[in-house]
């Protein structure tokens, strides 16, 4: 698959989706026009609505789990689909219209720089009238502190919205990248490896949908997971980097 | 007499209870059946052998103290209980924690496995799908 992928010096724009068939075309028409050189790879995560057909028939590459996995499993298989493609680097977005393509540029320039490993785009690095609820705030608050008690300085953890270099992706391929919510757990991962992470701003809006991988009873079983996580992620263990058939050597 | 001396005479009373026919027919009925039970279920492609080791050993070891109640007694005497059948309930317990944890083990290997070969079916297909538009006429 590497040698015929299309694109496959340059980058892949992963973007994970799960029944977001009545928002993807309007995304990927953006992209196409903001980033055309990008090879756009849509994972659709077990969805039930049209998200695959309209996907491919907007040129997508359509990577089908035949059920659903989560949203860090999507990302997953694009990561793997990009190691295997040799991708050199990966830009990972939502598929509701959060995120604006205009920003994929911001996002890229410090990876292409070789200044950094890892881009998160950061709805509060600089003002940019987002806002948030007070309990998300408060476990924003949380969580950027708990990243800061390891050395990571971020301002928006949970964003999806991020730009990996190749030495992430090889390390995110492993088994020990979470199936739902990759957070700070996987920051720290990258972070305990040496990898410099950066923040650059971005523009967010708000999302159409009516509940977040975050929200409601699921921030409690968040909170509770993410401890845990991030207290596993910083011992290491032993599938943190057990390489997948499919990334390098 | 005191209370303490009490207590002790009456848990020595219980201890040496004799009359544990019933409950000694009993577990040896269960532990059978539960030995007949696992061979069927493999016989039937229903259990994977590597899984009934440990049920056999639970049966036999029913079977054993069934047999033989008085190691089942020194036990008793050992863990400081008051009769054999809380005895046999307190390593029930122990015994079902810990093949719980064994199987939520064995179910998170299984899902990590399970997720690897979606993703694996999902990079495969998209394979084939290219392939498959190269070599349309």
């Amino acid at each position: 698959m590497a040698a015929n992928a299309p694109n496959a010096a340059r980058g892949v724009l992963v973007i994970p989706a799960f029944n977001e068939a009545p928002r993807l075309a309007t995304l990927l028409e953006r992209i196409r026009v903001e980033q055309p050189a990008l090879e756009v790879v849509v994972v659709d995560d077990g969805s039930r609505d049209a998200t695959a057909q309209i996907a491919a028939q907007a040129g997508a590459t359509v990577l089908r789990h035949p059920f659903n996995l989560g949203y860090g499993a999507g990302l997953q298989t694009g990561y793997k689909y990009a190691v295997a493609t040799d991708a050199r680097f990966v830009v990972q977005m939502d598929a509701d219209g959060q995120h604006d393509p205009r920003d994929i540029a911001r996002l890229l320039e410090p990876l292409e720089r070789g200044e950094c490993d890892l881009v998160i785009g950061s709805r509060f690095l600089a003002p940019t009238g987002y806002e948030m609820g007070f309990l998300r705030t408060l476990g924003r608050r949380f969580f950027v502190g708990l990243a800061r008690s390891f050395g990571i300085r971020v301002t928006d953890p949970t964003s999806g919205f991020q730009a990996l270099g190749k030495r992430v992706l090889a390390l995110y391929v492993g088994d020990a990248f979470p199936s739902d919510y990759p957070d700070v757990d996987v920051l720290l991962t990258a972070h305990r490896h040496g990898l410099e992470v950066r923040e650059c701003s971005v523009e967010m809006h708000a999302s159409p949908r009516k509940s977040t991988l975050h929200g409601g009873l699921r921030s409690i079983w968040y909170l509770y997971k993410m401890l845990l996580a991030v207290w596993a992620a910083s011992g290491g263990g032993p599938n943190e980097r057990r390489p997948d058939a499919r990334a390098p050597a | 007499m005191n209370d303490a001396q009490t207590l002790a005479h009456l848990r020595e009373l219980f201890l040496d209870n004799t009359d544990l026919e019933a409950t000694r027919w009993l577990a040896l009925s269960i532990s059978l059946v539960l030995i007949a039970s696992v061979l069927w279920l493999v016989r039937r492609r229903q259990l994977r052998e590597e899984y009934t080791p440990i049920w056999v050993l639970v049966s036999v070891s029913l079977v054993f103290v069934s047999i033989d109640v008085e190691s089942l007694r020194v036990l008793t005497r050992w863990i400081g209980a008051w009769t054999p059948s809380s005895t046999v309930f307190f390593l029930g317990e122990i015994f079902l924690v810990a093949i719980c944890l064994n199987y939520a083990v064995r179910l998170s290997r299984a899902n990590l496995l399970i997720k690897n070969l979606a993703q694996e079916v999902a990079l495969l297909r998209a394979d084939l799908n290219r392939l498959a538009r190269r070599e349309a006429p």
